[in-house]
């Protein structure tokens, strides 16, 4: 009668065996909860129309289409409220008594998390799906071919990744669902309004344009336009990160993801402790 | 069965945890051999759920040690985990998955395999009577049904150690009747069990042996049978046919000075157990009052905790119990 019936694989194998079933588990989850997966496929398609067509129509930027211009700001903007999404699903989460239960079990401790963050990325391919199919509706093309514009979605993807694990940590710190919806929602708004998502930053005062240069969300906008071919003019000079903005997306997805994934598991184990 | 390095499958010694201000735990040491039943006894807020959580892995204590299954809880607490099962006090079931999802998971959690996993939620909805339910989702469940899955999820990789935190509460008396059943069943194949219980009639069914706990201090242990015997005597019951006055003061006039009248029942002491019983019936049929039923009561989990509570006031733990009033 013993409780091990799988011959002894190494402990990285069965790390990736528990994050393999914890993801699983979600996108079971996920399908379950077909209101929440319609919500976050209407909300870009209503941000499109809103931004595109009811302020679209007094906002020009010099020497392009507005629409095209916006799109990548969109794309960007959504991986924002996606982590704010998962900072209130994993406080959902930390409440819920089948937490506790797979604490009890031998897997990876950063298995659960793994689950949830590689989950919402997949959860978030048919919202993006539908983004996309809105964009090409109002007149948004790749310029620079498909290759590029993949490797565009990448970035975006690859920061989404990475943003989810600023989430779970506010979802993990947050006390309640409510609290991990204001503690998220307030970095959301100000990185995703005050950049240039929406506006090219030139015309801002200059205190909110070095904030919104040196946004890093800009950034990923930026890298945004520059693979899909939808970049005016020049970036602002001095702005390293504008400059090279896909090589900071990348560097600063990575970042998140060696410094934040080992502080989540941490915090998660000793939740409750 | 692994490599015990004691015969105890869950030992504890000094056990201590506060939360802020509270001191859950003040002192809980424990030994319960391998293949038997330890009932963990005590009302709301004595510290049974803490005791559970700490030497389930989930809480770390301030103070004191555990070994579970031969592995000490905090420096082996992946080896605990892998012997164990646990049904806490809430449920822990995913509402948004089925029953068999659910055990699934959970089989697979603790690296049965796909194929393995699967078969043994089989075989646990087949053994919970729940068979049915396996396809319907969790919401659904009604709060038996969610109890039983409990258990049966904690069951699925064959536990050589078993936590149970309050099993019955919230289940109707059938419900109640058959997870006892199903709790002796996992004993017979020598599972050790601990399980926590505000019903002394429920330790008393189950345990091979009481743990009392009051406010984080372990206050009395032993088999049922000690410990019924140091809380107080049996007190025989006679319950009249209707409340005449005159039939029940003849009733308690025979039975004693220490008798006593509750509604239409008078009840006294039964110092020597089944032997008073006897000579009252005996006085009852030369009294010739209309009597509806006559019995032996033992003393309540409330009598348990007076007496014991009383004891630790006195500040000698040896002083014989008092009977409480
Ligand atoms: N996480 C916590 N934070 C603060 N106090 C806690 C916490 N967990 C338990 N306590 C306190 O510790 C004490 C013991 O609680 P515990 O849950 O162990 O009792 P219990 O015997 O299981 O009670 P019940 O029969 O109500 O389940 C209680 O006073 C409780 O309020
Ligand atoms: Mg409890």
């Amino acid at each position: 009668m013993s409780a091990v019936a799988l011959p002894r694989q190494s402990s990285v194998q069965r790390g990736l065996v528990d994050a393999y079933n914890a993801t699983r588990r979600y996108l079971i989850r996920g399908k379950r909860q077909p209101d929440i997966i319609f919500g976050s496929v209407l909300f870009p398609v209503i941000f499109v129309v809103l931004f595109g067509y009811v302020f679209g129509s007094s906002i020009s930027v010099p020497g392009g289409n507005y629409h095209s211009y916006l799109m990548s700001g969109l794309f960007a903007q959504s991986t924002l409220f996606a982590s704010s999404q998962v900072a209130v699903a994993v406080a959902t989460d930390m409440n819920e008594g089948v937490i506790d239960r797979f604490k009890t079990l031998p897997i990876a401790r950063s298995s659960i998390l793994i689950g949830r963050s590689v989950s919402t990325i997949v959860l978030g391919l048919p919202a993006l799906g539908v983004m996309i199919l809105c964009a090409l509706a109002v007149g948004w093309r790749p310029e620079n071919g498909i290759f590029d514009a993949i490797l565009g979605f990448l970035l975006i993807e690859l920061f989404a990744f990475a943003l989810s694990w600023l989430g779970i940590l506010a979802g993990l710190i947050a006390k309640s669902s409510q609290a991990a919806d204001v503690i998220s929602s307030i970095p959301v708004f100000l990185l995703g309004f005050v950049s240039n998502v929406f506006v090219d930053t030139s015309k801002m005062p200059v205190w909110l344009r070095d904030f919104a240069d040196w946004n890093p969300v800009s950034a990923v906008v930026a890298a945004g336009r520059n693979l899909f071919g939808n970049t005016i003019g020049p970036p602002p000079s001095g702005v390293w990160s504008l400059e090279h903005p896909e090589i900071t997306t990348i560097g600063l997805a990575l970042i998140i993801i060696v410094v934040f994934i080992p502080i989540c598991v941490r915090r998660y184990s000793r939740t409750s402790r | 069965m692994g490599s015990l390095m004691t015969d105890f499958a869950i030992s504890a010694q000094h056990l201590a945890r506060s939360f802020g201000e509270t001191r859950a735990l003040v002192d809980v040491s424990l030994d319960i051999p391998a293949g038997s039943v330890c009932a963990l006894l005590g009302r709301n807020g004595a510290g049974k759920t803490t005791t559970v959580r700490i030497l389930t892995t989930l809480l770390d204590p301030d103070g004191g040690h555990a070994q579970v299954a031969g592995f000490d809880i905090a420096s082996q607490a992946d080896r605990v985990r892998e012997r164990i099962g646990v049904t806490g006090q809430t449920a822990t079931m995913d509402e948004l998955l089925t029953g068999h999802e659910n055990l699934e998971i959970i089989g697979r959690f603790s690296h049965l395999g796909a194929a393995v996993s699967g078969q043994r939620a089989d075989e646990l909805l087949e053994q919970f009577d729940l068979v049915d339910a396996g396809t319907m989702l969790v919401k659904k469940y009604s709060g038996g049904m969610r109890r039983r899955l409990d258990l049966a999820a904690s069951l699925i990789a064959n536990p050589e150690v078993l936590f149970l935190d309050e099993p019955t509460t919230g289940l109707d008396p059938v419900a109640r009747s058959e997870m006892w059943a199903a709790i002796r069943n996992l004993v017979a194949r020598g599972t050790t069990v601990l399980l926590t219980t505000q019903y002394l009639d429920e330790a008393d069914q189950l345990a091979d042996t009481i743990v009392v706990v009051d406010r984080g201090l372990v206050v009395a242990e032993g088999t049922p049978e000690q410990l019924k015997a140091s809380i107080g005597r049996p007190s025989v019951v006679v319950t009249l046919v209707d409340a005449d006055q005159a039939a029940l003061e003849k009733v308690r006039a025979a039975l004693g000075t220490d008798a006593v009248i509750r509604g239409r029942s008078v009840s006294a002491p039964a110092a020597d157990g089944l032997e008073t019983l006897a000579a009252v019936v005996t006085r009852l049929e030369e009294l010739g009052v209309p009597v509806h039923e006559v019995g032996l009561e033992h003393p309540s989990l409330d009598e348990v905790f007076s007496t014991v509570t009383h004891r630790l006031g006195d500040h000698s733990p040896d002083a014989p119990a008092a009977v409480p009033a």
